[in-house]
């Protein structure tokens, strides 16, 4: 699971509605893998991130490097643009957990893959 | 809306012959490195290769090569040879007369299509060939013009099944009354065609696909050491492990057809064709030495008022084709193909430059319903993804959508989502047989697209409000998966759940399904939010369906339920 897709993550829990972002991240196995640097994506990609959350998700990974906010002039910084890159779209959760900031639930990351399903009590029928 | 049934039969013969091949191996060209829309005209585009290859010895060592790893160094190699060769030998004539005109050989080609999405493959075609296409009567064809240059790059496009070389086009063939007359005007007309040039194609087209299909085994014969290798031990200081073991372990598809390494190919096929030149002949000398080709006519005919069937049509004119020929009848194992079309008065021969269809190219685990790749390719086109959207497909099954999607419209963000745990198991699968072919691409080792797969249920989408540009979807049709009853609880859910997600004004989806008549109850109620823009008609495995385009109002979602209420607001 990308980061990316974390920060577009929510839970759906019966009863959070928004409360249910952002999802709390807590990883086991992270794999870096170098992904093609479009600087044209990431820079249109920023408007669209929900700062906030991806700052915490980039913190307990304790990711380095990591801009607090975007810069003036961000979209011609390839040094920033090149670290948002990275945050966004080169880190992979393999093995963790996520969890519903509201209610507790705890939703399993394995291998890569996040499992998001509730049993029918927890949704809304 | 109905679809057009044709009443029409396809039918296959083959005949005898022996083939004087009078054109020898050296009329091949290749497409150079990067397909260029417009024309290959550009003069740096349009370096014919000559077979005086000097770097033989590199070359023989090229293909020893295991690692795939190195083949972009040995293209690199490769280019400058012959960019050096060409300077040399550009002025120089060529082995034949005949090089000249080969070289603005210009040919039309006839492409076969998922019905309904000729439009969208026409625009494929327009984008990356610079070809205007007709749009055939008889559905699911299309033809474009091309200079045999650019084949390479023809056998890249991602929205074609299967492709031919046009040998003659008759747009109102009149049909002798009867059945005798009718026949006897096929067996005449197989000695009068302009078959010269449709062979010509054929044979380069045939040298090409020998040599994909020599390093597609070389490339799995390495990629099977490398798994080896690779498992358990770090590869690139990285460990991949866990996720990519059941990868290693599946079938690894043919890698040029992966766009990523498309330069390689084009570059590689000339340089091919040049150094095996030895090779070729040699083989062709096998093939020639008994004089045999062997062939088969297919027929398919459509329409009311024939007096014929297409196996009697295939029949005589595969006959004459024979006689004209001498070639050798077979039907299982034929190196030429001959096409005869028959549409109402529309009558096409062509020659087959495909075997297997194109369609099945991503996607190495295969589950209960998998989609054609060349649908997949269609229905994205048709929501014409922009920059740095965010596609999702909710239903993803074995994640052909959304890997097509990742492939081709890599500056854009795709989730692939299902809530079957074999389902997304297999299209993480999918997408590292992606990621094992990417490798090939460029001095760096490219591990990552912008994909990634969730398990969830999509009539309750973990994802925020309004955070979706574009859902693709194949809808379960409630025949091989899931079932109608369930369909009338499922579709609206997802409906409403899509339209929650979906960004408001600017977000649309593109949804397939077969069960039209719960899809049009379901949308009906929600007219608030989806608006309809398009539909089209098309035929999966024998069962007319629909996708459907849908643009998503600039109204924001409202949920009617108290207890979610809040969730609604855009956030």
């Amino acid at each position: 699971m990308k980061l990316l897709t974390h920060n577009l993550l929510s839970s759906h829990v019966r009863g959070v509605g928004p409360r249910g972002f952002p999802l709390r991240l807590q990883a086991t196995e992270v794999r870096v893998n170098p992904v093609e640097f479009n600087p044209d994506f990431v820079a249109r990609m920023i408007p669209k991130v929900e700062w906030a959350a991806l700052l915490e998700a980039a913190d307990t990974l304790n990711l380095a490097e990591v801009p607090r906010e975007p810069t003036e002039g961000y979209e011609h910084d390839e040094d920033f643009l090149r670290k948002m890159h990275h945050v966004l779209l080169e880190v992979e959760v393999l093995e963790g957990t996520l969890q519903c900031p509201e209610s507790g639930r705890l939703f399993p990351i394995s291998r890569g893959i996040p499992n998001m399903l509730l049993n029918d009590e927890e949704t809304e029928t | 809306m109905s679809l057009i049934t044709k009443t029409g039969d396809r039918a296959c013969v083959s005949g005898f012959a022996r083939w004087t091949t009078g054109t020898p191996a050296a009329s091949a060209y290749c497409a150079r490195s990067t397909p260029q829309p417009g024309h290959g005209t550009t003069p740096s585009t349009q370096l014919p290769l000559y077979f005086r290859f000097r770097g033989w010895d590199s070359l023989r060592d090229l293909r020893n090569i295991a690692k795939m790893s190195d083949i972009q160094e040995a293209t690199n190699k490769l280019l400058d040879v012959n960019l050096h060769e060409n300077q040399k030998s550009v002025p120089v004539t060529k082995e034949n007369g005949t090089k000249n005109e080969s070289e603005h050989l210009h040919i039309t080609i006839g492409a076969t299509v998922p019905t309904g999405f000729e439009q969208t493959a026409a625009g494929e075609i327009k984008e990356k060939l610079g070809s205007s296409c007709k749009i055939s009567k008889d559905r699911g064809k299309i033809y474009f013009d091309i200079s045999v240059e650019s084949l390479a790059q023809v056998h890249c496009l991602r929205s074609v099944d299967n492709l031919f070389v046009v040998v003659e086009e008759f747009k109102d063939f009149q049909f002798k009354q009867t059945k005798e007359e009718a026949l006897k005007d096929f067996e005449d007309l197989a000695g009068k065609l302009p078959w010269s040039d449709p062979l010509k194609v054929w044979e380069i087209n045939t040298c090409f696909k020998k040599k994909k299909t020599k390093r597609k085994k070389m490339s799995q014969n390495s990629n099977k050491e490398k798994i080896d290798n690779g498992q358990g031990d770090k590869l690139d200081g990285r460990d991949i492990r866990g996720f990519t073991d059941s990868a290693l372990d599946s079938h690894i598809l043919d890698y040029y057809e992966n766009p990523a390494i498309k330069e390689e190919i084009s570059t590689l096929v000339g340089d091919d064709l040049a150094s095996s030149k030895d090779e070729t002949d040699e083989h062709l000398k096998e093939e020639t030495a008994p004089q045999v080709l062997k062939f088969r006519v297919t027929c398919n005919r459509a329409g009311e008022k024939h007096c014929f069937t297409s196996n009697e049509a295939a029949r005589d004119f595969g006959g004459a084709v024979q006689d004209h020929f001498k070639w050798k009848a077979d039907m299982t194992n034929f190196d030429v193909e001959v096409l005869l079309n028959i549409h109402d008065n529309e009558v096409v021969v062509g020659i087959a430059l495909t075997e297997e269809s194109l369609h099945r190219r991503n996607i190495t685990n295969f589950g209960p319903t998998t989609l054609r790749s060349t649908l997949a390719y269609g229905m994205l086109r048709l929501c014409a993804p922009q920059p740095t959207d965010i596609i999702v497909d909710p239903m993803c099954g074995t994640g052909a959508i959304p890997i097509e999607g990742a492939t081709e419209w890599s500056n854009c963000y795709h989730i692939a989502g299902d809530n079957s745990p074999l389902a997304v198991k297999r299209a993480a699968n999918n997408i590292s047989s992606l990621l094992t072919k990417s490798q090939v691409k460029e001095s760096k080792s490219s591990w990552g697209l912008p994909i990634d797969a969730v398990q969830w249920d999509s009539c309750n989408l973990p994802l925020r409000t309004g955070s979706v540009d574009i859902i693709v979807t194949d809808m379960p049709f409630g025949k091989r998966m899931g079932s109608k009853k369930r369909n009338w609880n499922l579709y609206p859910a997802c409906l409403r759940e899509m339209s929650r997600v979906c960004r408001p004004g600017t977000g649309r989806a593109v949804l397939l399904t077969q069960d039209k008549k719960c899809f049009a109850k379901a949308l009906s109620g929600m007219g608030h939010v989806w608006r309809k823009v398009h539909t089209v008609w098309v035929n999966i495995g024998g069962l007319h369906a629909a996708v459907y385009l849908l643009k998503r109002t600039p109204q924001a979602f409202v949920h009617s339920s108290d207890q979610e209420g809040e969730r609604g607001t855009p956030w």
